[in-house]
């Protein structure tokens, strides 16, 4: 740097925090040395939602929000914009790979503890943004207008008809007109587009803040705080630059060779993630054999339909999300970790795993009476996971945590 | 690695799950159809079927005529006088078809759908089998029934090439519960007859079965590539990106081995 260059980075830096924000947040921010690849995640999650606004934006270039073109207008995408078809396909992909590693993130969250105390409000921002992806992820979903964007939309809708009192003019509000058409589709795309991304962005943003401010999990659970060097730098921690941007460099490596693998050669996802019945435009006159949720919402469609009350399948939908958020009030272990923790959590946690797996086969196939039992098996088990989880962590005994990584 | 094992497992039972219906109505399981999209000679083969045989009554919308004849290798001029038919169409128009729906409806009953998307919504498998599966059934308005769609509300256009088709009944063994041929105190084998198999009454179409199949195969094709034409072209393009991610994670991953020594 010539010494003019670096005079006038002085004036800025002296006006705008870049060496103590780079410092605090990268180059000295300090994190766990040892951790797993299911720690890995989370980056990703964050290349991912760059993707997604990135590929989105150029999808507005062509995209038409209205009743007649939007279906017309994504195949104008596919065929007559040059390199259309990869950006969209990125973002179809992409939608689906959000979901993925967003739920193995989450899943790495409950099995190693992340929002044991003080990481509680990093998980309670985590699940907010679930809460917002699933949203946005819906409203997404619609604006193709195929087929199944208009009876999945038709089916999503009406449950907000189901609460008693103000849900038929909840509804009326949500489609704007008295069933789905051009209104509800340019008012979907006015919250799928600006809406829920902004939300989205602050909200990962505080999740980020958040952690920064408490710091990484680890796999064992140990508080790395205890032991800082003279510092004030935890002993077992190695700075976020270089060393964890390697680590994250390699897995968006590994993460690359998937994606492009799903993008490049099965871009539906054997009808997982762009359902064939998609491909048909809307048409509300005839009804599909069969209206199935993108695999990412099929565990939470399989509860919904285990309860015969639509009020009450809705009611157990949204539990099965609220939830969520008070799990670190709910595991009363000493042990953050699984590793530590007593027979009983690994028992449950299992069990939990085979639900949401089963819950999730039980969402994209038609009902039948033994699935309609299973599924009521499968919702029993994913919420006495939860439910019973103050109860088996008490009395199970966990093994002593280590003191050190 | 236990863990990771056991959740592997998870996984792959889970994908192993069955699914019901029959995808191909009657016909049961449908015959498979492995596309050639580099074929050109085959998807100029299969446009030249279509758009003489199918455009007629089925528009392929979001194409574009000039599209076809730029990735099929047509020069302008012998896909213009040959395969446009319509003297006001311009080259980069939309193929919307030459039939007006309002009549198309009041003829068939329902609009001929547009079929850009056929092989997309329904699977080239689909397609493939539907269009040999029509057999002569008079009591049908047009004659004809279909395995694949029952009551497909269309004629059997390419019958004049394929002959007619028609339902017949067969003796096939009896098979015994240890997995042979059932067979009578003779040694003869035991059959039964079943019904519902599909017979071609030979020399009554102008091509053999096996010529007939390749246009059917060809026609299949061509219908694949306009479901989504830069299909060729992703699946080219997508070896050099695994190319350049697999490239790209062994330096990362070189490159995190030297620093963790830092460290470890």
């Amino acid at each position: 740097m010539t010494e003019k260059s670096s005079g006038i980075f002085q004036w800025i830096n002296k006006r705008l925090p870049i060496v103590n924000t780079y410092e605090r947040h990268l180059s000295k921010h300090p994190v766990p040395k040892k951790v797993n690849f299911w720690y890995m995640f989370g980056a990703l999650a964050s290349v991912v939602l760059i993707l997604q606004i990135v590929t989105g934006i150029w999808l507005m270039f062509g995209y038409e929000n209205t009743e007649e073109g939007a279906f017309a207008s994504i195949e104008y995408i596919m065929r007559d914009v040059d390199g259309g078809w990869i950006i969209r396909y990125m973002h179809t992909t992409g939608a689906s790979m959000f979901f993925a590693v967003v739920y193995l993130h989450m899943f790495r969250g409950l099995l190693y503890g992340s929002y044991h105390q003080p990481r509680e409000l990093v998980w309670i921002f985590g699940c907010t943004i679930f809460l917002a992806m699933m949203a946005e992820g819906f409203l997404g979903y619609v604006l193709p207008y195929g087929q199944m964007s208009y009876w999945g939309a038709q089916v999503i809708i009406s449950l907000f008809g189901a609460i008693p009192y103000i849900g038929e003019s909840l509804e009326l509000w949500i489609r704007g007109d008295y069933y789905i058409s051009g209104a509800t589709i340019s008012r979907f795309f006015a919250l799928h587009v600006v809406a829920l991304p902004l939300i989205l962005i602050a909200l990962v943003f505080m999740h980020l803040v958040a952690l920064h401010e408490v710091g990484a999990g680890n796999p064992e659970g140990v508080d790395i705080e205890k032991y800082l060097d003279d510092d004030g730098v935890p002993l077992d921690s190695v700075p976020f630059f270089p060393y964890k941007v390697l680590n994250a460099l390699v897995a968006i490596g590994i993460f690359g060779i998937v994606f492009s693998v799903i993008m490049f050669f099965f871009p539906e996802g054997g009808g997982y993630f762009l359902e064939y019945a998609n491909f048909e435009e809307a048409n509300p006159l005839s009804t599909p054999d069969h209206i199935a949720p993108v695999w990412y919402y099929s565990p939470f469609y399989a509860m919904l339909r285990a309860v015969p009350d639509k009020l009450g399948g809705f009611v157990v939908m949204a539990s099965a999300v609220a939830i969520l958020f008070v799990v670190p009030w709910l595991d009363r272990s000493k042990a953050a970790s699984i590793r530590y923790k007593g027979p009983l959590s690994k028992i449950a946690m299992v069990l939990f795993v085979m639900s949401v797996f089963l819950l999730a086969w039980l969402g994209t196939v038609p009902v039948t009476e033994l699935r309609k039992t299973l599924s009521v098996i499968g919702t029993i088990v994913y919420f006495a996971f939860f439910l019973l989880m103050p109860i088996y962590t008490s009395i199970e005994k966990s093994k002593p945590v280590p003191d050190r990584l | 690695m236990k863990k990771i094992l056991f959740l592997s497992l998870l996984f792959f039972s889970y994908s192993a799950f069955p699914s019901d219906t029959a995808p191909c109505g009657d016909f049961g399981e449908c015959d498979e159809f492995s596309p050639q999209l580099n074929n050109i000679e085959s998807l100029q083969s299969g446009a030249a079927t279509f758009l003489n045989h199918c455009y007629g009554c089925h528009s392929l919308k979001f194409s574009r005529w000039n599209r076809i004849a730029k990735d099929l290798d047509i020069p302008k001029d012998i896909f213009v006088s040959n395969l446009v038919f319509g003297s006001d169409i311009k080259f980069g128009d939309r193929m919307t078809g030459s039939m007006n729906h309002k009549d198309a409806e009041s003829w068939f009953g329902i609009a001929p759908p547009d079929l850009t998307l056929a092989t997309r919504a329904h699977s080239p498998d689909w397609v493939y089998t539907y269009l040999k599966t029509f057999y002569e059934d008079s009591s049908k308005p047009y004659g004809v029934n279909n395995l694949v769609y029952p009551g497909a509300a269309m004629p059997n256009v390419l019958s004049a090439m394929q002959g007619q088709q028609v339902l017949s009944c067969k003796d096939i063994p009896v098979i015994a519960n240890n997995g042979g041929v059932k067979r009578d105190d003779l040694g003869n084998d035991i059959t039964e007859e079943k019904c519902g198999y599909l017979k071609t009454i030979p020399g009554s179409g102008t091509l053999s079965e096996k010529e007939f199949e390749e246009v059917i195969y060809n026609l299949v094709n061509f219908m694949t590539y306009i479901g989504e034409p830069s299909r060729a072209d992703r699946e080219r393009i997508g070896w050099y990106v695994i190319l350049f991610f697999i490239v790209f994670t062994s330096f990362a991953y070189l490159l995190f081995r030297e620093y963790q020594k830092d460290y470890h």
